[in-house]
């Protein structure tokens, strides 16, 4: 008996992660926050931690208007061009 | 010809061994798959035009694909007939609008389950159930079709329980949630007509279900005792948000609404006007936030927003009503829209056939 194998199918994708920072004294931090019920304040809260702890700067807040859609890849793109890191988590 | 020779299991003759082995590779729901034989599949894809390899569908976060092909292998899986399968992809082709952003819908804790809302004469002509039992086992076009949406976000894009699909809870429609609006009797004009498709042409809605609310009258004999206990239902403090709606309709509940001479628009002005909580309600149970009711009573506000208070919805349009079910019985239900607000906007689609594609 034959059987087709129902997942999906395509080339293989390859997935790499961003390269760590060497150091985070110093850099600027952007807080993506995806709009639910104390977002932003709980993700404020962690940078301030960056900021005491290391010197941080925040540079910007960038805001999801859909909490469940992936990031729009221009708001993505943004923050990638300004900031040496991001913090970004569900608040809810 | 295989459409992809790699990805054929080979496996003794045994059909239940392949039942067990469709178990083992993680295939099923928890309820045993027919075996996708390639005859099988081959018959499922002779009611598509377009090759097995046009992708119907793409998951927005993984870029996961849906092709015909695997839509055929689920829709096998799943025990569709082929004269199924235009309903299952045009189905798909509904959820890969963004705005109904099926990434979220399927993986939040919300717990949602796409439903299928199918309309018009295809409905009948594959023997789908408008009628008793609606939302209930016993039709195999209703169930499999569901089944099958269910089969493929688990099987083509992943959505797997307690990984991708996080759900606190669920709810019962994640098996299946698929009927057929009932046009026999239905003094309105049905949801295809509505949504302007050619004469002829039946439709598939898709919208993100947060689960089933029964709405039990038997006593109410006008439409405003029949619709504000189904207002009532839709402003209960759990499920009330700026989200959509659906509102099933029994029969023995139209008559007294149509009856009474009230359009499909009328219903949906009073559900809308009716469906609301104040703003001391929500704050009573901690779910009022400024920014929902600066949404709802901004300058686009619906008139029938009334100040101070939270409505269900953005306007009297996001409440979806059709009839469907037995004749007997003063029980229509309220379908909520997934978890908290408008992360997902119920989208429709033509039933085979192509109308706004290239």
């Amino acid at each position: 008996m034959q059987l087709y194998d129902p997942t999906a199918s395509g080339a293989e994708r390859t997935l790499s992660r961003a390269g760590a920072l060497a150091a985070i004294e110093g850099k600027t931090i952007g807080i993506l926050e995806n709009g639910k019920l104390n977002a932003p304040e709980m993700l404020r809260e962690i940078a301030d931690l960056f900021v005491a702890r290391h010197g941080c700067t925040i540079h910007a807040v960038y805001s999801k208007s859909n909490a469940s859609a992936p990031a729009p890849a221009e708001t993505l793109a943004q923050a990638a061009a300004e900031v040496d890191f991001l913090i970004t988590g569900l608040g809810d | 010809m295989p459409f992809d020779s790699h990805r054929i299991h080979d496996i003794p003759d045994d059909l239940l061994a392949a039942i067990d082995y469709c178990y083992e590779q993680g295939w099923t729901d928890g309820l045993p798959v027919i075996p996708p034989v390639l005859d099988r599949v081959h018959a499922m894809l002779a009611y598509e035009g377009r090759p097995p390899e046009a992708v119907i569908a793409t998951h927005p976060a993984t870029t996961l694909q849906l092709t015909v092909h695997a839509a055929a292998v689920n829709a096998v899986m799943a025990g569709c007939l082929p004269e199924y399968f235009p309903v299952l992809v045009a189905a798909f082709e509904a959820m890969d609008k963004p705005d109904f952003n099926f990434h979220g819908s399927t993986a939040s804790t919300g717990g949602s389950a796409p439903l299928l809302i199918v309309s018009g004469g295809y409905a009948d002509d594959i023997g789908m159930n408008a009628d008793v039992n609606l939302f209930g086992p016993g039709n195999r076009a209703n169930a499999t079709i569901g089944r099958a949406t269910r089969l493929i976000l688990r099987n083509v894009f992943q959505m797997i329980p307690g990984i991708s699909d996080k759900s606190t809870q669920g709810n019962p429609g994640k098996y299946s949630f698929c009927i057929a609006e009932r046009a026999r009797g239905n003094p309105w004009p049905l949801l295809c007509q509505e949504q302007d498709y050619p004469e002829g042409v039946s439709s598939v809605t898709v919208f993100a279900g947060g689960g089933f609310c029964n709405v039990e009258n038997h006593g109410g004999n006008t439409p405003e005792q029949i619709l504000g206990s189904v207002a009532d239902a839709m402003a209960n403090y759990g499920c009330i948000t700026l989200g959509q709606s659906v509102v099933i309709l029994a029969p023995e509940h139209m008559r007294i609404v149509a009856g009474a001479g009230w359009s499909r628009k009328d219903a949906q002005e009073f559900l809308f006007a009716h469906a609301k909580r104040s703003i001391e309600g929500m704050k009573s149970v901690g779910k009022y936030r400024d920014v929902e009711y600066d949404k709802q009573h901004g300058p686009d506000a619906h008139s029938l927003a009334q100040p101070g208070y939270i409505h269900r919805g953005l306007g009297p349009d996001d409440i979806l009503i059709a009839m469907g079910g037995g004749d007997a019985g003063g029980h229509s239900c309220f379908i909520p829209s997934w978890s908290r607000g408008r992360g997902s906007i119920m989208q429709h689609k033509p039933i085979g056939v192509c109308i706004d594609c290239n």
